[in-house]
């Protein structure tokens, strides 16, 4: 079966734009039939059990599966009403942002766009889990893939209170200037050349096909703009709130099986402790606005550890692969992937190499 | 217009985050999982998920609705597993498990804070002490005054029965960032310390070289604490 539905916003950039972002809507295999009877009656029962097995099994009395819970949760509680505030800034562009201001955009020259589409981040404080609906949805309304990306990169590291709560984490510190400088230039540099890199390509070789938000592909044309604004909201939420959950999952337990004071062996080796700051970062899957105190806290690692971890973290980590890869094509993945720890790798060898 | 079950759906997805956003904050739990710094997120959260979820219920009909399609279900499905499994569970919080998996706190990474000179001493200024020179150098100066902790109690496998370290984690915005502080607490009656269990301990502090301990004049069991984690 083959519905090939669009949401209206697609059909109009498609239009505008003469390519064919033509985004299926999960059109392809089981998950598109409908969900009988017997298929919300088994999805409602297994939710009971967990629940049941959870309150009176007391999965507590195990240590590591209370650690697993409590990072597990936490790590949610955080990232979810950003993930929401993006999610509104999302439907903000979608529903009251005229098709002209991006055409706008799509005007400048390419070597302004992706300048200028970072500097757009220092204006926008959220933290990655928001910056990744607003530049699906910018990407939907036709915005070049460039400078989306290269707003959704800069966006969490160059933010005002990013800024603030690096300074302060920082404060008195002699590698002060080293670090909080560093994380800015060295990612606003990250962000722009990852969105020269994914520049060459169509928006349909960026966005993942079969995928489309729950709430696109049932809107008629004469709905009000609150009621569309109102689902675009919900079909964000819940397409980005999946994908974190299982990002999130992921990284809850890896911090509750790896200690981190393992890495504290590598301190002194100089590639290799920038590389496991790097690798670290990705991991812990931290907020883009906590993490400059937990690089503080890694004092046996040089400035130039310090600093991979501070523009890494925000760019790739667990949750936001699990982001990226229920958004964008496998082909983005390895290129943001590739493009970004090599530039981090050699920019923080080359600050190594100067202030140790 | 007839009801849009994958509108609906949506509502309820997005009310029952809504739900678990109010149970924390209602419940007192905002402070198991985030620092005071972060701690609006808890309000801010159920406040803008409740409006969107009544936003997506209100416009819950529409003409010719799709039908609900498995992947829907599987993706609500996904999202409302966090929300039973933080509703369902017990509260608790990180414990001696987490001790020796965490970095220390801000071992020379943060500025001296110049307030330990004067007030009341607190885990904090212990972990500040353990931190920097200058803060060490400052509990120094007020050796052998009696100071009151609450923490909880961690033993190590070897250390003798009259001891053991009086733990707090230390956070910034959520558990995931926490750093562990630790203080050792000696001339504890044998076997009165139980691991994991919240205490109040009263007695002499001591910076010595690097190790800061408290000579304990008496101690009592507590309840867990409202906010078990301190911010840093």
């Amino acid at each position: 079966m083959t519905l090939r539905r669009t949401s209206n916003a697609d059909e109009v950039s498609v239009t505008r734009r003469g390519t064919a972002l033509d985004l299926p809507g999960d059109d392809a295999g089981r998950g598109n039939e409908p969900a009988g009877r017997t298929a919300f009656g088994v999805t409602v029962v297994l939710l009971l059990a967990l629940a049941t097995a959870l309150r009176f099994g007391q999965p507590e009395r195990f240590a590591w599966l209370q650690n697993f819970f409590v990072v597990f949760g936490a790590i949610l509680l955080e990232a979810m009403p950003f993930v929401l505030i993006g999610a509104v800034a999302s439907a903000v562009i979608e529903v009251f942002v005229p098709a002209s201001a991006f055409e706008r955009i799509g005007r400048l020259p390419t070597v302004l766009q992706l300048p200028c589409a970072a500097a757009a981040g220092m204006a926008f404080p959220i933290c990655e889990c928001g910056s990744v609906p607003v530049a699906r949805r910018l990407l939907r309304r036709g915005l070049a893939p460039g400078a989306a990306v290269t707003f959704m990169l800069a966006a969490p590291i160059l933010n005002p209170v990013v800024i603030a709560s690096t300074v302060v984490a920082y404060h008195g510190r002699p590698d002060f200037w080293v670090v909080v400088l560093g994380r800015f230039t060295l990612g606003f540099i990250v962000a722009v050349a990852v969105g020269w890199v994914i520049g060459a390509r169509r928006p349909d070789e960026v966005l993942r096909k079969g995928t489309i938000d729950p709430d696109d592909d049932d809107h008629s044309p004469d709905e009000s703009r609150w009621s569309r604004f109102a689902g675009h909201i919900a079909g964000d939420f819940i397409f980005m709130g999946r994908f974190l959950v299982v990002g999130v999952a992921v990284a809850a337990a890896i911090q509750t099986v790896i200690p981190q004071t393992l890495v504290a062996k590598v301190a002194g080796l100089p590639v290799l402790s920038i590389v496991v700051m790097m690798a670290l970062a990705f991991v812990l899957s931290l907020c883009s606005e906590s993490d400059a105190f937990v690089a503080a806290s890694f004092t046996q690692f040089g400035p130039a550890a310090q600093l991979a971890f501070l523009v890494t973290g925000p760019m790739i980590d667990i949750k936001l692969s699990a982001l990226y890869a229920g958004t964008y094509s496998k082909g983005f993945l390895r290129a943001v992937l590739v493009t970004a720890s090599v530039i981090i790798l050699a920019g923080t060898l080359w600050a190594a190499v100067i202030w140790g | 217009m007839t009801w849009n079950l994958r509108r609906l759906l949506a509502g309820a997805v997005l009310a029952a985050w809504a739900a678990l956003f109010w149970f924390v904050l209602l419940s007192g739990r905002t402070g198991l999982y985030l620092s005071t710094r972060t701690a609006w997120l808890v309000p801010a959260g159920a406040a803008i998920l409740t409006v969107a979820a009544l936003g997506r219920l209100a416009s819950g009909r529409s003409g010719a609705p799709p039908p609900v399609r498995r992947s829907d279900l599987r993706g609500a499905s996904l999202l409302v597993i966090p929300v039973i499994v933080l509703l369902a569970l017990p509260a608790s919080t990180l414990g001696t498990f987490a001790l020796g998996r965490r970095p220390v706190f801000g071992v020379g990474a943060t500025a001296p804070s110049g307030g330990l000179s004067s007030g009341t001493l607190s885990m904090v200024d212990v972990a500040r002490a353990q931190a920097t020179k200058e803060d060490l150098a400052a509990l120094q100066h007020r050796n052998a005054e009696t100071v009151v902790m609450v923490g909880f109690v961690a033993t190590q496998p070897g250390e003798p029965s009259t001891e053991f370290m009086l733990s707090r984690f230390i956070i910034t915005c959520c558990v995931a960032d926490a750093t562990e502080t630790q203080v050792r607490v000696v001339d504890v009656p044998a076997g009165s310390a139980r691991p994991n269990a919240w205490v109040q301990v009263t007695g002499r502090i001591y910076a010595l070289g690097s190790q800061v301990i408290i000579d304990m004049t008496s101690m009592k069991p507590i309840p867990r604490p409202a906010d078990p984690y301190l911010t840093g």
